[in-house]
């Protein structure tokens, strides 16, 4: 069968990624890191959404 | 929590600070300019350069464990994804059990699929 996708699907290991961020908190930029949430054992959700200033 | 878009931190902050929906919010806004983040879990609509709205949930192992996607204009249920967040943390906990579709916390009747229960699971779940 031809792989449908080349993306992640459920079950696999999510390679460990970096994003930069805005921190409403502390009202502040910094970075986001799965290794580190991982590190403290943090359950995470990823929440895509098309952009800014539009409706979630 | 994180939320994720192809926005500059910079256009996250002005955002945050002009919509009085989100004064409260507490989680990380994350920023992919790029759009690789996006691409990796297959949310990238390639025609607008936009992400789609997608929600993915990740173990503290690091495994994928849930993937939905809506297109642009169907909104999520925050109510269903805390259920599947809870769902995970509890199966972690429970690796023998399965949570039915209206569980909805610790403590809500589970199954424990067994060969007793093939067929009997409408008996099972009125326990």
């Amino acid at each position: 069968m031809t792989e449908r996708c080349g993306c992640l699907q459920v079950g696999q290991e999510v390679p460990d990624l970096e994003l930069d961020m805005f921190d409403p908190v502390k009202c502040d930029f910094g970075s986001v890191s799965l290794k580190k949430l991982k590190a403290a054992k943090k359950w995470t959700v990823l929440f895509f959404y098309p952009a800014d200033f539009t409706f979630v | 929590m994180i939320t994720v878009s192809r926005d500059t931190k910079f256009v996250h902050l002005a955002w945050q600070r002009d919509e009085k929906a989100l004064a409260n919010v507490r989680y990380p806004m994350g920023s992919d300019p790029t759009g690789a983040v996006c691409r990796l879990f297959g949310v990238l609509d390639e025609k607008s350069g936009l992400a789609l709205r997608g929600t993915y949930i990740i173990s503290p192992k690091g495994v994928l464990m849930n993937s939905e996607m809506n297109f642009f204009n169907l909104g999520r249920n925050i109510e269903e994804l805390l259920r599947k967040v809870r769902g995970n943390i509890h199966l972690a906990g429970h690796p023998a059990e399965g949570v039915p579709a209206q569980w909805k916390r610790s403590g809500d009747l589970t199954l424990k699929p067994s060969a007793k229960m093939v067929g009997k699971v409408s008996e099972a779940m009125k326990k």
